[in-house]
């Protein structure tokens, strides 16, 4: 069940893409919960047609979820807010798309997105994706010009009743996005691409189970499960815990959508993009990088694993089986997103080329991690301390000198062990010699393979060391390098929180808390005896943290009159209240942002109107006058500014919730 | 007769003082079987041991201690003897009392809850005892409001006085952040390697790269960087070389113990400027020495002014929107009174970020 801004926002995240009539059933879905199509009808005053044409396309976009009830016949509709509460995220995803797979794997991604779920060959058919090459003009994004796109108009067009067709409104909309084609735009590797996307996990296989909400999966999967002859046979608690595994097992089955293991190659995803100084990311370039087809799953553990080489160039136009149809994997891109933050916090303190070691290790471990919790997504995040365990895998320090880039620089980086040795060496200007290596630091050419694990090695351990233990490593049969996700997803929240709690209170509050933290409960003695502050500071601070729900106080009363005099009062910051509190705060501020991008836009409408005109959309240099252009730059420059802030309050979403 | 006998009495008892401040320290509490080893008093009498040390303890020169139902002594110093002797009934009374609590010290109160004196007599002792400089009064830390006592001759305890960063009961905030300070940037000078790129090389532009943005200094050349130093390296200060420099440094008038760097040294951990490193045997700056004195500038001059949140952590979401510092954001919600429509914070706030 989702809190009152979560709904609040979802439904304006819906209004904003979708329009209107979207909006008004998801509401009505929240509000109601199930709901079959009549009483939908009765609560949202809206047509039968309209209620038709938005559910079909809601569920096109997998905004509700529908279930057919063998019992009585009738069908049942159900919102999905986690879908979306994701559409604030598109942007981000498709920014880590282009700088991970490059410019046309996003725009890929774009259409799917876009489309909700569609199939290969429907994809293949949209011109967009057919050519590369085009000029990189700014697209409109959807909400440029003020006035948000009316798809559902577009939708409504269509009177699709099933789910499984593909909206032809739709298409057009995306169409619409690019007009002409460059004639001398190239063929597009339409196939490699997608094949990419599905190793990495960004994409999904659709089944029938993901248009169904999970508690639906279930009692659906159990309720076969329970017919079963033999399970029949069993008698009380037995029956119980057989019918329990195997509704499991069936219902992992049934929502095993999972793509990446099948185009796996040698245990690394395809058209995975080497460092590359020059960042060219033309199409020549990633399809000469580009794994063939190879259908089998190889095993981390190989370690001979062959170059992707260029031979290979010719499976890749292998197409991938047209009736696929596929659609985004949040939960992995949740992942990629969160090792995104985690290379920020190596960014703080560590030198660059550290930096970059620890990216190499988090993509090696991007790929074997499928989302970011290993309980799923259903449950909140853990309470503090009763997180448990969660280690990536283990990635041998070899697979990541293979992946780094061979010029990386990694001597200069880091410091001698001791500094008096070479001091007479490091006034003369040179590069100061890394003692742990064995001497070879002048050839750059000739350092053996040994050198650079030692090397990486080095910048691992670095990180390894607090305040963040970013990287952690055990050293049976050679040296492993883990990451501790459910430790660093914590140290994520806490600096949130701490950063907020700093620009509130200043830095003053910050050393209190992190006091009460280690501590736990403490009285304002002893808080003033570990942090040395002075008490008229220390109680001012307390109280204004109390105001704002950072901090708590506890009353224990020395004996049963309670009074004041005899009480012993302890203060307390319970992390895990003041996290939900913020997540809540946080959906409200996106709400309110965007609230406001409504009233922006009503202050300038008329003005907006008419740069919305047919004639002059894509004209408007040659219809506005000077002023007007200036005036339709502020408000782009204005609206890309509170989509942003949105965007910002959506990485703190993500990292109290999803994380 | 009496009187012989008097005179007899005076002089054991003055031979048994001498033997009792020969033998034992000031602070040794000793019984009746202890004075009797000392075989000054003949053939063991115990009646005229105990005339001895009744007339010593008249004198001054004996106190008396009682615990569990023993009888003991303790030796005064002849001086000290002297003082009490010229203190009346009521003025020893207060004065033994402040005696018995040593280095913690008294509170008025628990004085006259001991001697059972009226208020007004025992501020009369008190102020008297001062005066003649046998008592001072202290501060304690615990208890800011309560007024207590102490010999003057004694220096009240830690628990008293708080520690070394306690100035007559007060925190003694400029002191610590000076301190502070220096440890901050003494531990950071060995927890960073400093790198001199010499422009006149080719290298140089390789070397910028690498540590751009994070260890460098904008300004003057040649330009310094600092690099990390690797895993293995053994040179991060110990608590001893800290507390070693800070005494050296000048900075502090007295000498502080390693008790009250640690301390130190733990504020500076929770304020994320140093980690310790093998619990706490060692420490290590999280920033670099240049950085450190540039937010060190930094934070002078703006105090008093208005100092500007430093943002050392960065910026998140909340502390970027309008929203998050919102003081009514609670009430906040659509056509409300308060609500985004008619929002006063976002116009300065788009005018301040777009610039217009």
């Amino acid at each position: 069940m989702m809190s009152q801004h979560a709904v609040e926002l979802c439904t304006l995240l819906i209004e904003d893409n979708f329009g209107e009539l979207f909006a008004r059933i998801f509401s009505t879905l929240q509000r109601y919960e199930r709901l079959t199509l009549p009483r939908l009808r009765f609560y949202s005053g809206l047509s039968e047609r309209q209620l038709r044409h938005g559910l079909t396309a809601m569920i096109q976009q997998h905004l509700a979820f529908h279930f057919t009830s063998v019992d009585d016949g009738n069908t049942y509709y159900e919102a999905n807010p986690e879908a979306a509460y994701y559409l604030v995220r598109s942007g981000k995803i498709l920014q880590l798309i282009e700088e991970r797979l490059g410019e046309y794997a996003a725009k890929v991604m774009e259409v799917i997105l876009f489309l909700g779920h569609a199939s290969v060959r429907h994809l293949q058919s949209i011109p967009e994706l057919q050519t590369v090459g085009v000029p990189v003009a700014p697209k409109p994004s959807v909400q440029t010009n003020g006035v948000s796109h009316e798809e559902d108009g577009d939708a409504e067009n269509n009177d699709a009743e099933n789910n499984e067709m593909e909206l032809e409104g739709e298409g057009e909309g995306a169409q619409e996005t690019n007009g002409d084609d460059i004639p001398e735009a190239k063929p597009a590797p339409f196939h490699s691409t997608l094949k990419a996307l599905a190793s990495h996990g960004y994409i999904l296989r659709v089944k029938d189970a993901i248009f169904q909400s999970p508690s639906d999966n279930y009692l659906d999967a159990r309720r076969t499960v329970s017919a079963k002859s033999d399970i029949k046979a069993l008698k009380g608690k037995k029956q119980e815990e057989a019918i329990e595994s195997a509704t499991a097992d069936l219902v992992n089955e049934r929502t095993d959508y999972d793509l990446s293991e099948k185009f796996m190659y040698n245990g690394l995803p395809r058209g995975v993009k080497r460092k590359i100084t020059n960042g060219s990311s033309g199409a020549g370039n990633k399809h000469a990088r580009t794994n063939g087809v190879n259908g089998h799953h190889a095993d981390d553990e190989d370690d001979e694993e062959n170059d992707w080489s260029e031979d290979e160039d010719g499976f890749d136009n292998i197409p991938m089986e047209s009736g696929l149809i596929v659609r985004v994997n949040y939960e992995k891109l949740d992942v990629a997103l969160r090792n995104a933050r985690f290379v920020d916090l190596a960014e703080q303190d560590a030198p660059d080329a550290t930096v970059e070691v620890y990216e190499t290790l988090l993509h090696r471990i991007e790929y074997a991690t499928p989302r970011c919790r290993t309980d799923g997504r259903k449950k909140d995040i853990p309470r503090e301390g009763e997180e448990g365990k969660h280690h990536s895998i283990p990635i041998e320090v070899m697979k990541i000198v293979k992946d780094l880039d061979p010029d990386l620089d990694l001597t200069g980086a880091i410091g001698p062990v001791d500094p008096q040795s070479s001091s007479s060496l490091n006034t003369r200007g040179k590069r100061p010699l890394e003692n742990g290596v064995n001497g070879t630091h002048d050839e750059e050419d000739g350092k053996s393979i040994f050198t650079r694990m030692t090397e990486v090695n080095q910048h691992l351990s670095l990180l390894s060391q607090p305040p963040y233990n970013l990287a952690e490593s055990h050293t049976s049969e050679g040296i492993k390098w883990y990451i501790s996700f459910r430790d660093l997803a914590r140290k994520l929240r806490h600096l949130e929180l701490e950063r907020m709690i700093e620009s509130r209170y200043g830095d003053v509050a910050l050393r209190v808390i992190r006091v009460l933290q280690a501590k736990g409960k403490l009285d304002e003695k002893r808080l003033q005896e570990i942090s040395l502050l002075p008490m008229k500071d220390l109680r001012q601070t307390l109280a204004t943290m109390q105001k704002g729900g950072f901090v708590d106080l506890q009353e224990v009363p020395k004996d049963a009159q309670r009074q004041p005099s005899k009480t012993i009062f302890l203060w307390y910051y319970d992390t895990d209240r003041v996290c939900s509190s913020i997540l809540e705060d946080t959906y409200k501020a996106m709400s309110r942002t965007l609230q406001r991008i409504k009233t922006e836009r009503e202050r300038v409408r008329d003005f907006l109107e008419k740069t919305e005109r047919t004639d002059v959309k894509g004209h408007e240099e040659h219809y506005l006058t000077e002023l007007e252009l200036v005036d339709l730059q502020r408000w782009r420059d204005l609206e890309a500014l509170l989509l942003t802030e949105v965007a910002r309050l959506d990485d703190m979403v993500a990292v109290f919730r999803d994380y | 007769m009496a009187a012989a006998a008097d005179s007899r009495v005076a002089k054991l008892a003055s031979k048994l003082y001498d033997a009792c401040a020969d033998t034992f320290d000031p602070d040794t509490l000793f019984y009746q079987p202890d004075l009797l080893d000392l075989d000054v008093v003949p053939k063991g009498d115990v009646a005229l041991l105990l005339q001895c040390t009744q007339s010593l303890v008249d004198q001054k020169l004996f106190r008396l201690h009682q615990s569990q139902n023993r009888i003991g002594w303790k030796v005064i110093a002849r001086e000290d003897a002297e003082k009490l002797s010229s203190l009346n009934a009521d003025e020893a009374l207060v004065y033994n009392v402040v005696h018995s609590t040593g280095r913690s010290g008294v509170w008025v109160r628990n004085i006259q809850h001991r001697t059972n004196l009226h208020k007004s007599i025992l501020d009369r002792c008190l102020k008297s005892l001062e005066g003649k400089n046998y008592i001072k009064s202290i501060h304690n830390v615990r208890a800011p409001n309560r007024k207590m006592y102490m010999l003057s001759g004694l220096a009240p305890n830690e628990d008293v006085t708080g520690g070394a960063w306690f100035t007559d009961g007060v925190l003694d905030t400029n002191f610590i952040n000076t301190v502070a300070g220096f440890i901050e940037y003494t531990v950071s000078r060995k927890s960073w390697y400093e790198v001199t790129v010499d422009r006149e090389r080719g290298r140089s532009a390789k070397r910028v790269k690498t540590a751009t943005g994070k260890a460098e200094v904008n300004g003057e050349t040649p330009k310094r960087t600092f690099i990390p130093y690797p895993m293995n390296y053994k040179g991060y200060p110990s608590v001893e070389d800290i507390t070693k420099a800070v005494n050296e440094s000048c900075i502090t008038p007295v000498q502080l113990h390693s008790e009250s760097v640690i301390q130190l040294l733990q504020m500076l951990c929770y304020d994320k400027k140093l980690v310790s490193l093998g619990e706490g045997r060692c420490y290590k700056s999280v920033k670099n020495p240049d950085i450190i004195k540039a937010l060190q500038a930094r934070k002078t001059p703006t105090e008093g002014v208005d100092p500007a949140p430093l943002d050392i952590l960065g910026k998140n979401g909340m502390t970027e929107s309008p929203c998050g510092p919102c003081p009514n954001f609670k009430l906040c919600s659509p056509g409300a009174a308060i609500s985004p429509e008619t929002c006063e914070y976002f116009d300065p706030w788009k005018e301040k970020v777009l610039g217009f």
